[in-house]
């Protein structure tokens, strides 16, 4: 690819290492999975709650992602697994599977709008979605109103990664 | 040379002269000039030929309509030449090259207007009609020479070197065209604080108000009145205004595309930077005000260089401030051509004759000429346009009582400015596929019903006059804030001066002369005349898709913007049918021309598509693999070593995992977790197989059938708990099957208690096969006693592998002692290391996709997609005993018992062995009875899969016959060009047919 300008109105991070789960659960078992997890899980479709090591993102009517730190990781499987029991549930380990990037800037939203057909002003800040960015699906989390989170799984990351350095290549002309 | 410029006129920086060349010769025009006006104020009209009977030929039009004037452009810089650019929309810069097309060997003189002259040979159907017979000559004669004259101007040779960039847009209202109505819609909703994006393919806003600067709004000029407009709009947040900005598209939900030319306007442009952006815009609502787009009168000679659309003359005087001509004449039906010889005469031309159709138009209209001194011809017609290169007078006769033509005159002019009306611009409207209702009073289609949530303001919707336009812009926007929910302030526009009309629509133009030998152009890049439509017609073509095919009337770049009303009248005229009976063509996007790169946007080289790659690619680079495409993974194919190609590689690969140890990257298998209480139902609902007794840490191959009873998938499925099954799939069929799963869970089976995650990319899969593969991954597990007692063949368990938390699988797709290792993908690269490494004590080989290819061939296992094809149940692939029979049900187990999944001559999958053990079967290759030499031979089946097999020594196959296990140890005839191979059918099962291998 030719030289790639950088655009100072935006700035994209690969994310360190967080874990991620899969959690899906029924109704009825909700309460008692929230309590393992000691947190509620969010019950609108996109809304996220958080502790200090856990962040929860309701991304279906049955579907949650679950991210922690790495040392979090089998403490939050043990606990689960001691629910499982008699609250049923399935909890997958996909740390590995996504990779996650940051961009945040005053230029962020448009940066992500050269890719991400979703209408981004109204997601606010503290939520997130399922969606797509160009051929890849995604999980966008707005932290703030200038700041967002990507995971793409890993395979589609190098591509995903290349169109942002294409479209903030683009974008640093100004046109 | 020659001047044509006119003082005080027109929106071009006269402080900035700007040269440029037009077919080598340098000629100077200003900032904001488009190369046609530019050569226009040099007095040049001819500026091109057209594509059949390469007639000289000039802009005919000033914007995105123009067919003519099609020019190659090009930029001082490697590969950025463009052909079939539209010299009215091109704008002028500092060294810009240009070139006229279709010429040869110069635009003045032209070899090719010989056919011009051999008109009566090429008359519609031409083609269809000349190059039918002697059959024998399509490919060597007629094809070539259709494809050597197809197409106008020369295509590029080389790589696109420009960016393109694309951008999703979301707005509350969408405003296409910045016209009159348009400004007073965005004006009205932006007040009203909607989110507004307002677009226009000019480099300035004002649409064709710009054209009419004697008109007043609010008491201001035209012209401050959009200034004002456009700075009032710019000054708020909740307002996006794109020019230079085409929307080409309009789709469902209203989605809107629209194309922005970034850079082809500028002088200097930086390197990378973007040239076009695509926007993709999800609007709320959208309004269309487009305007209408004039018509040309249809008489013998219209297209001669200097015959324009007077609405066009206008616009290079008012905006480019250019005289079409010192002389002109008008010939028109409609009133807004006397505002344009009112405008010429005016800034000083001379009009020698305003000829119009009707035999009656207002007084207020024949005064205003008589002031200006111009003579007044009603009732008049034009039979013919004089002049080659430039038109040089206009032949115009009295239409007596009957219409009949008599006492003609010729009048000498250097411009002829015509109007045949004006035809609403409804593309983008058609592309939403709402309907069009014609309009008999003035021949026109207007909106019908709405599909989308769209309004359409202004002459789009067949309004004439500035007044009647802004005020339809106010009521558009008032309409589009209410389906929005907001409330709109009361907006008002006072138009002073305006300019409102009315007009006919007309058929060719009635003339004296031979009818027959008139060339009276409908279509002008295409060179379709009124005389076509007629002969089309008598020749059978009864509706307009036909007429349009038949005669490509309307099938040049401009989609017959020009050609398509005109062709409907006169098609309607000879029918003796109502124009809506005779129909109008679908009009499909993009409304203009539109580059590929722009569709292409940031796709190309590298970001052409995904390319995905496992952990372990790196690696494969690294060590010299060659790779092939899998679906969207690329994949190791083989790693040939110096001096040896795929055969050598693959020879030595197979020999050395059956000898000793391979190793190969299994990670684009697809990986599905089930887990719930219910897993196992689920996954006996899914699968072929039982799973209820399948102990926790055992695996078993499973076979998925869609529910027509044929084979969908397979793949080996490990139980890592009760509660939980590590599914494997084939590498493309990963999404597949997940989609498949879910829809019958969601649909079929929503009460039971199982949740399915993909964990392909969780994993990377290392696959070791060989007599050593347990030796060399003994030092390197932790936590599992690997003996063959303890871990035997299709167990599954949990351990750590070289130090990283595991999954291991004992299976294999060799035939040899395997192991598969799955660690986290992070991983994958680590692993693959630790084990390359410990594997040099057993002379550790890596092979790709192809030598796993002939290890499982060898072992008869099959390949869904390659051995099967959709058609092929269990039964025909002698999978049977993967049927769990005593099951009440699984998906496809009702199609099994159908009465023709059952009959014996199905074609069933069996292995191949050539009688000559050095032949390579072709995979493809067709299957015949043995003897048989008729030609056609009934085919009964095909090779599937074919190798040369190192460890046999001889070529194996497998292939799927009709009744093809009752043919074991006959033979059948592979006829290939030149030779017939005689093969025998025997089992799949080519390679240690006991298993030996495998268990150890």
């Amino acid at each position: 690819m030719a030289q790639l300008a950088h655009h100072d109105g935006v700035t994209v991070e690969d994310l360190s290492f967080e874990g991620k789960f899969s959690l899906r659960c029924r109704p009825e078992d909700q309460s008692a999975i929230s309590a393992a997890l000691g947190l509620d899980l969010p019950q609108t479709v996109g809304s996220m709650v958080r502790s200090e090591t856990r962040q929860i993102i309701c991304l279906g009517p049955d579907e949650w992602m679950v991210l922690c730190s790495e040392e979090d990781r089998s403490v939050l499987t043990d606990a689960m697994a001691n629910t499982y029991e008699t609250t049923v549930h399935s909890l997958v380990d996909v740390s590995f599977r996504e990779v996650g990037l940051s961009i945040s800037g005053p230029d962020a939203v448009v940066l992500l709008s050269t890719s991400c057909p979703r209408d981004l002003r109204v997601i606010e800040p503290g939520s997130g979605t399922r969606t797509i960015f160009d051929s890849a699906q995604v999980i966008l989390i707005r932290d703030g109103v200038d700041s967002f989170r990507m995971y793409v799984w890993r395979s589609f990351y190098p591509h995903v990664r290349g169109l942002l350095s294409a479209a903030e290549s683009e974008l640093s002309f100004g046109l | 040379m020659a001047d044509f410029r006119v003082a005080n006129k027109g929106r071009v920086n006269r402080q900035k002269t700007v040269s440029f060349s037009f077919d080598g010769k340098t000629y100077r025009g200003f900032e904001g000039d488009t190369v046609a006006s530019a050569l226009l104020a040099n007095g040049v009209h001819l500026m091109g030929r057209s594509f059949k009977y390469h007639r000289p030929r000039g802009p005919v039009a000033a914007g995105s309509e123009e067919p003519n004037a099609l020019i190659g452009t090009s930029r001082k810089s490697k590969g950025r030449f463009e052909p079939n650019t539209r010299a009215t929309v091109q704008e002028i810069y500092e060294g810009l090259d240009t070139v006229s097309q279709n010429k040869w060997p110069s635009l003045s003189f032209d070899i090719g207007e010989v056919n011009d002259k051999l008109y009566r040979f090429f008359s519609a159907g031409f083609y269809y009609k000349t190059f039918m017979w002697p059959k024998s000559f399509w490919d060597k004669v007629y094809e070539p020479f259709i494809r050597a004259a197809a197409g106008l101007g020369v295509s590029p040779t080389e790589i696109d070197p420009d960016v393109y960039a694309s951008r999703y847009l979301h707005c509350n209202l969408l405003i296409v065209g910045g016209g009159s109505a348009g400004l007073s819609a965005a004006l009205t909703a932006a007040r009203a604080g909607a989110d507004v994006v307002l677009v226009d393919e000019n480099r300035e806003l004002g649409g064709y108000l710009l054209s009419e600067d004697t008109v007043s709004i609010d008491g201001k000029s035209s012209v401050d009145w959009i200034a004002a407009a456009r700075a009032e709009l710019e000054g708020l947040d909740n307002v996006r205004i794109l020019t230079r900005t085409t929307a080409i598209g309009y789709y469902h939900e209203n989605m809107v595309a629209l194309a922005q030319r970034l850079t082809d306007h500028m002088a200097v442009v930086a390197d990378n930077a973007p040239r076009e952006r695509m926007w993709r815009v999800r609007a709320g609502e959208v309004i269309l005000a487009q305007g209408a787009l004039e018509r040309p009168l249809m008489f013998d000679g219209n297209d001669r260089p200097g015959v324009m659309l007077a609405g066009s003359a206008q616009t290079y005087l008012n905006q480019y401030g250019v005289l079409v001509g010192k002389t002109v004449t008008v010939a028109t039906c409609h009133d807004s051509a006397w505002y344009a010889a009112f405008d010429l005469a005016d800034a000083g031309a001379k009009v020698a004759a305003l000829v119009d159709v009707r035999t009656s138009v207002s007084d207020a209209l024949v005064k205003a000429a008589e002031q200006r001194g111009i003579p007044v011809r009603l009732g008049h017609t034009v039979t013919h346009a004089k002049g080659r290169l430039r038109v040089k007078a206009l032949r115009i006769a009295k239409m007596n009582g009957n219409g009949k033509p008599e006492g003609a005159t010729e009048i000498p002019c250097e411009a002829v400015l015509m109007s045949g009306g004006w035809t609403p611009s409804l593309h983008l409207f058609s592309h939403t596929k709402g309907s069009l209702i014609w309009d008999e009073e003035s021949g026109v289609f207007l909106p019908g019903e709405k599909t989308e949530n769209c309004h359409i303001a202004g002459a789009g919707r067949g309004l004439w006059g500035q007044q009647n336009a802004i005020d339809d812009g106010i009521a558009a926007a008032k309409a589009a804030l209410d389906s929005l929910g907001q409330a709109a302030a009361d907006a008002a526009f006072s138009v002073g001066e305006d300019r409102p009309g009315t007009g006919i629509t007309m058929k060719e133009l009635p003339t004296d002369a031979n009818s027959a030998t008139a060339r009276a152009f409908t279509d002008f890049q295409n060179d379709v005349t009124a005389k076509d439509i007629r002969l089309a017609v008598r020749e059978g073509m009864l509706s307009i898709e036909h007429i349009k095919r038949f005669t490509t009337n309307g099938m040049a770049t401009d989609q017959g913007k020009m050609a398509n009303m005109n062709g409907l009248k006169v098609a309607s005229d000879q029918l003796g049918r109502p124009a809506p009976k005779v129909g109008l063509t679908t009009f499909r996007p993009p409304y203009t021309p539109t580059t590929f790169g722009t569709f292409a946007g940031y796709h190309k080289d590298e970001l052409f598509e995904v390319t995905r790659k496992t952990p372990i690619d790196s690696w494969a680079e690294e060590n010299g693999a060659a790779f092939e495409p899998v679906s969207l993974w690329r994949r190791a194919w083989y790693f040939p070593k110096a001096g040896e190609d795929m055969h050598a590689a693959v020879a030595r690969e197979c020999a050395a995992t059956r000898q000793s140890l391979g190793m190969f990257d299994a990670s684009t298998l697809g990986k599905i977790e089930v887990v719930g209480p219910d897993a196992a139902e689920f996954m006996n609902r899914m699968y072929t197989n039982p799973w209820t007794k399948l102990g926790n840490d055992r695996c078993r191959y499973g076979l998925l059938l869609g529910d027509d009873g044929f084979i969908r998938d397979d793949g080996v499925i490990g139980r890592m708990s009760q509660d939980r099954f590590h599914v494997t799939t084939t590498t493309g069929g990963a999404a597949r099957v997940l989609t498949m799963m879910e829809h019958y869970l969601q649909t079929e089976w929503p009460d039971l208690k199982v949740w399915l995650t993909s964990t392909t990319e969780q994993w990377a899969t290392v696959a070791l096969n060989g007599p050593n593969a347990r030796k060399v991954l003994e030092p390197l597990v932790e936590g599992l006693d690997l003996s063959a007692e303890n871990f035997p063949h299709m167990s599954v368990a949990e351990c750590r592998v070289a130090g990283f938390e595991s999954r291991l699988f004992r299976i294999s797709f060799t035939g040899e002692l395997g192991f598969e290792v799955n660690v986290p993908s992070q991983h994958g690269r680590a692993l693959w290391e630790a084990l390359h490494a410990e594997g040099q004590k057993y002379d550790v080989c890596v092979y790709g996709t192809e030598t796993m290819h002939v290890l499982r061939a060898e072992k008869g296992y099959i390949i869904v997609g390659q051995d099967t094809d959709g058609t092929v149940t269990p039964a025909d692939a002698g999978l049977t005993w993967a049927i769990g029979k005593k099951k009440p049900d699984f998906v496809g187990k009702r199609s099994l018992d159908r009465p023709d999944m059952l009959v014996p001559n199905r074609k069933q999958l069996v292995g191949l062995l050539t009688e000559d053990p050095k032949v390579v079967l072709e995979e493809g290759a067709q299957i015949v009875e043995t003897g048989v030499k008729s030609i056609p031979a009934k085919m009964i089946g095909h090779v599937t899969s074919s190798y040369w097999s190192a460890a046999l020594g001889r070529s194996i196959a497998m292939a799927v016959i009709e009744g093809g296990f009752e043919r074991d140890g006959k033979t059948v005839d592979i006829p290939m060009p030149g030779i017939t191979h005689t093969v025998k059918v025997t089992g799949t099962n080519f390679y240690d047919p006991d298993g030996s291998r495998i268990n150890v």
